[in-house]
């Protein structure tokens, strides 16, 4: 008997899915300006990027100030526990239909796995792309900032590394999102805010 | 590496018919009459005399010293400086006076009379020629004396007629008789009015800085390719400034002068002004004919505040002029000395001229290129230029740089400027290894242009010019670089940021400076698409198996 | 069922989109040329003169940069270069069910610079064109005509530009301008 959970409240799912359509706008976008096609043009493509990752910001002024004041944060404290047994799952579990070793709680809603991952986006993955794009933005400054000494093709350098990881965790993420008790449970509950999770 | 294709491509009855429709608006602009110029009185410049006229609070054609029938070009001075007393000594001290310049930085002996270059390549020997673009009246030989005060040309500079003109073989004179000319056209040039010329004295114009410089290197666009007699009443689309229905700068509102002494030099250029706005009564010394002096350092706003970033590596020209010799005037790109001397069939010296009427080739000078529209070549500048010069020896299996800009990305004081890069083919002193002065105009025995024969008018020019010469000839490549300032196009006709920002684009080839979008690290970005192509494929994989396992456990 | 509907959809879609991005390589072909925009211009001409014998004439010049300059803008040069064959016009035009295609007259090659600096011919695919609509025998020879135009001697010197019209230009044409 599955029983149904709210998981994901209303501004939590709100932040999900336009930071999800920013980020993809951003990886479409900031390819373009990298000079690896050209759709909008250069021009174009540079202010959109702009425009995109100044919503952003404001998005994630409004996600931190969430995550702080429903302790929310919680649930990106990474965990060693079960890794293994989600491994095994992901790699032989899955295809023979075997119970999923994590249960989904309203406190604990990331599994390990998920839980690492995040972690590699927020420790990682974020840090580099965010102050390399700071200071990618504020080019004109950096004398006045006392980094005279950085050199734009390194900032770009280090954007374009994080870019492509979030391009990798995008695919991976994707996928891993279909990998529910049924293909759209996860990307249900990401809609409604409510899992259904076995007892 | 993902390239995609994306072109407003239009399907071919809608092209057509579009073509069609769009046509009437092209239609007779091959014959389109010539725009009338200013309205109101009108001279040959395109300036309206009446209106400088009435702004001026002397009407020369009142003083009694101008009324008198002038016999020549000096005499007129000694009238005007029975008033204006110390004009002609302001000018004694100018370069345009002593075509003679030392660089204070590099403490290279310059000036138009010192310098050799890759287009008529040097003056001593051809003074009667090449005076004809000095300030002065009577520069035929080494003993012109500098001090003369009736010597110094009011009138080339002042005139507002547009009937004064100073003819090549004349050292500096105008016609006092009537002449032939152009030489064997069958068209003749009336006497100089003097006296109407010099009752309508005026203010420096567009047109008179231009009978020079409009000029350089012997003929209208020839040499700058930024500067051209288009500039005399250019429309908007050619220079923003000198607009002649807008804004319709004259060359001294930025070339500003003191003492008739003119801002701006090509021997030392300002190639980085980041010191803000020239106010006037400041007391800096400084060239006020940078854009920076009039548009300050932080010149671009609101949508376009981006740019501003950019003017730490790129110098404004560089965006502003999108090409050169814009005005469908065509500019020469290169001279080959060393095919001089071919004759006709009868023997006779001979003009061909190319598919837009230049000569491409004369019997006197040699093989041309033209080109118009030029997209510039750019280079890293910090305003050092230094030459190579009479005694300079060169390495002739290379390409010897006439003048080379100085300039790099990490010297933190260079910009990235377009220029004009005029490449020759020259002669040179094979023994020596030096640069040579040739005879071309003056001297009847000699002369190249009379005579044909290079090695005579080599020994002469250098025994002219007190130079060692070995006695045998030889022909060099050489490369001369002209920084691109004038003919600044409106905004929305600036160079587009994905005309740098490409691959292969306008700066590739640049060193030292990261522009996004010219795929620069196509090893990362192989690396990268990689990784995430073989993720995609993993999860589609892990994907399928989990469908198939599915399926088949029911 | 569902499926060749879904297939005969995808086909069409596929096609569709090859056929948007192919359109203009069909229909318009770009070549490079060795000569800078006047030169290439002026031999064109002079090869267009050359082809006498199949009734071409050169009917005009223009030069729509110029138009866009005198309105304040800057564009690279472009010179249109306009020649007719009566041969071929005269029945396209005889014809009621073709005579809408006097809009293709006169038969114009485009000779343009790009920011390269490199000077490029741009053609119509006269070919393919006829065959589109249905003058295919009568736009071959076109074609073929065509390819002479763009193949230089380099051995030659470089022609004058012509910038009118001599003698009138072929088909009902009189002045430079009127073309076919």
């Amino acid at each position: 008997m599955a029983e149904r959970i709210y998981i994901f409240k209303r501004f939590e799912r709100f932040w999900h899915w336009s930071q999800a359509l920013l980020i993809i706008f951003m990886m479409l976008t900031g390819f373009e300006v990298h000079g690896v096609y050209n759709i909008f043009g250069f021009k174009a493509a540079t202010e959109l990027h702009t425009i995109a990752a100044w919503t952003l910001v404001s998005l994630w002024v409004f996600a931190i100030f969430w995550h702080f004041t429903t302790g929310e944060w919680k649930q990106y404290i990474p965990t060693l526990e079960k890794v293994d047994a989600m491994l095994k799952f992901y790699l032989t579990g899955i295809f023979t239909d075997a119970p999923h070793p994590f249960k989904q709680t309203t406190v604990s809603k990331h599994n390990p796995l998920q839980r690492l991952a995040y972690l590699f986006v927020l420790a990682i993955i974020n840090p580099l792309i965010w102050t390399t794009g700071w200071f990618y933005l504020f080019y004109g400054s950096w004398e006045n900032w006392g980094f005279g000494w950085l050199s734009l093709e390194w900032v770009a350098f280090f954007h374009v590394i994080a870019a492509f990881m979030m391009l990798i965790f995008f695919i991976a993420h994707i996928y891993l999102a279909t990998a529910g008790h049924t293909v759209t449970a996860h990307i249900k509950a990401m809609i409604t805010g409510w899992e259904e999770v076995e007892d | 590496m993902l390239k995609f294709k994306y072109k407003g491509s239009l399907l071919a009855l809608t092209f057509v018919l579009s073509i069609g429709m769009i046509w009437p608006v092209h239609a007779n602009d091959a014959k389109a009459p010539e725009k009338a110029v200013v309205s109101g009185a009108v001279d040959v410049f395109g300036i309206a005399v009446d209106e400088q006229k009435k702004k001026s609070t002397a009407d020369h054609s009142k003083f009694k010293e101008l009324q008198v029938d002038f016999k020549d070009g000096p005499a007129v001075t000694k009238a005007c400086i029975s008033c204006h007393t110390e004009a002609s000594k302001q000018l004694h001290k100018t370069k345009h006076w002593n075509w003679d310049y030392i660089n204070a930085d590099t403490k290279q002996h310059l000036g138009k009379k010192n310098v050799i270059n890759n287009f008529c390549t040097s003056v001593p020997s051809n003074y009667k020629f090449c005076t004809a673009c000095h300030i002065g009246y009577g520069w035929e030989d080494e003993n012109f004396d500098f001090t003369a005060e009736e010597k110094v040309d009011c009138l080339v500079c002042h005139d507002t007629t547009g009937n004064y003109k100073k003819l090549p073989g004349l050292a500096g004179h105008p016609n006092y008789k009537t002449m032939e000319w152009p030489p064997h056209s069958g068209k003749f040039r009336a006497p100089t009015d003097l006296k109407q010329v010099a009752q309508a004295v005026g203010k420096t114009s567009r047109a008179t800085c231009g009978a020079c410089h409009f000029r350089g290197g012997g003929g209208d666009a020839v040499k700058h390719g930024d500067l051209d007699s288009s500039l005399t009443t250019p429309d908007r689309y050619l220079d923003v400034h000198m607009d002649a229905k807008g804004l319709d700068f004259s060359c001294s509102k930025c070339h500003t002068s003191d003492s008739h002494e003119v801002a701006g030099s090509r021997y030392q250029p300002t190639a980085v002004d980041d010191k803000g706005t020239l106010i006037r009564g400041s007391k800096e010394e400084r060239n006020a004919a940078t854009c920076v002096a009039c548009h300050g350092n932080v010149p671009h706003f609101g949508e376009f505040a981006k740019m501003n970033e950019h003017t730490d590596k790129i110098a404004c020209q560089t965006c502003h002029i999108p090409a050169y010799a814009r005005g469908n005037k065509q500019t020469k790109m290169s001279w080959d000395w060393s095919t001089l001397g071919k004759m006709d069939d009868q023997g006779h010296a001979m003009k061909i001229k190319g598919s837009d009427g230049s000569v491409i080739y004369d019997s006197k000078k040699g093989d041309f290129t033209f080109d118009h529209y030029v997209v510039p070549e750019y280079q890293w500048f910090n305003g050092e230029v230094e030459f190579t010069l009479a005694d300079t020896k060169i390495d002739p299996t290379k390409v010897v740089k006439i003048n080379s800009f100085k300039g790099s990305y990490d010297d933190g004081k260079s910009r990235i400027w377009p220029t004009k890069v005029f490449r020759g083919k020259q002669m040179f002193d094979k023994g020596n290894n030096t640069l040579v002065v040739t005879s071309l105009s003056d001297d009847p025995e000699t002369a190249l242009w009379k005579n044909f024969d290079i090695n005579k008018a080599v020994e002469y020019g250098m025994k002219y010019a007190g130079r060692d010469f070995s006695g045998e000839v030889g022909w060099v490549e050489t490369e001369m670089s002209w920084p691109i300032t004038h003919m600044v196009a409106p905004k929305e006709d600036v160079v587009e940021c994905h005309q740098c920002h490409t691959e292969n684009g306008r700066l590739a080839g640049i060193e030292g400076i990261y522009i996004p979008g010219t795929n620069t690290t196509p090893l990362l970005d192989k690396l990268g698409f990689i990784v995430a192509f073989l993720t995609l494929i993993g999860v589609l994989i892990h994907g399928a198996i989990r469908y198939f396992m599915h399926k088949r456990g029911g | 069922m569902l499926k060749a509907v879904v297939g005969f959809i995808t086909g069409i879609v596929f096609i569709g989109i090859v056929g948007w991005n192919m359109a203009d390589v069909m229909m318009l072909r770009e070549v490079e040329s060795p000569y800078g925009v006047e030169e290439t211009a002026a031999r064109i001409q002079r090869n267009m003169q050359s082809l006498s014998a199949n009734g071409w004439t050169l009917s005009g010049l223009r030069n729509p940069a110029k138009a866009v300059a005198n309105s304040g803008m800057n564009v690279p040069p472009v010179l249109l270069v306009e020649g007719c064959s009566t041969k071929y016009s005269g029945p396209i035009l005889k014809n009621d069910a073709t005579r809408i295609l006097s809009i293709l007259m006169p038969c114009t090659i485009t000779v343009y610079k790009k920011d390269n600096g490199k000077t490029y011919i741009g053609l119509m695919n006269a070919g393919l064109m006829g065959k589109m609509f249905g003058v295919g025998d009568i736009m071959a020879q076109v074609a073929k005509d065509q390819e002479i135009f763009i193949t230089f001697d380099p051995k030659k010197p470089a022609p004058p530009l012509i910038k009118t019209s001599p003698g009138g230009g072929g088909g009902a044409g009189g002045k430079a301008s009127d073309g076919c």
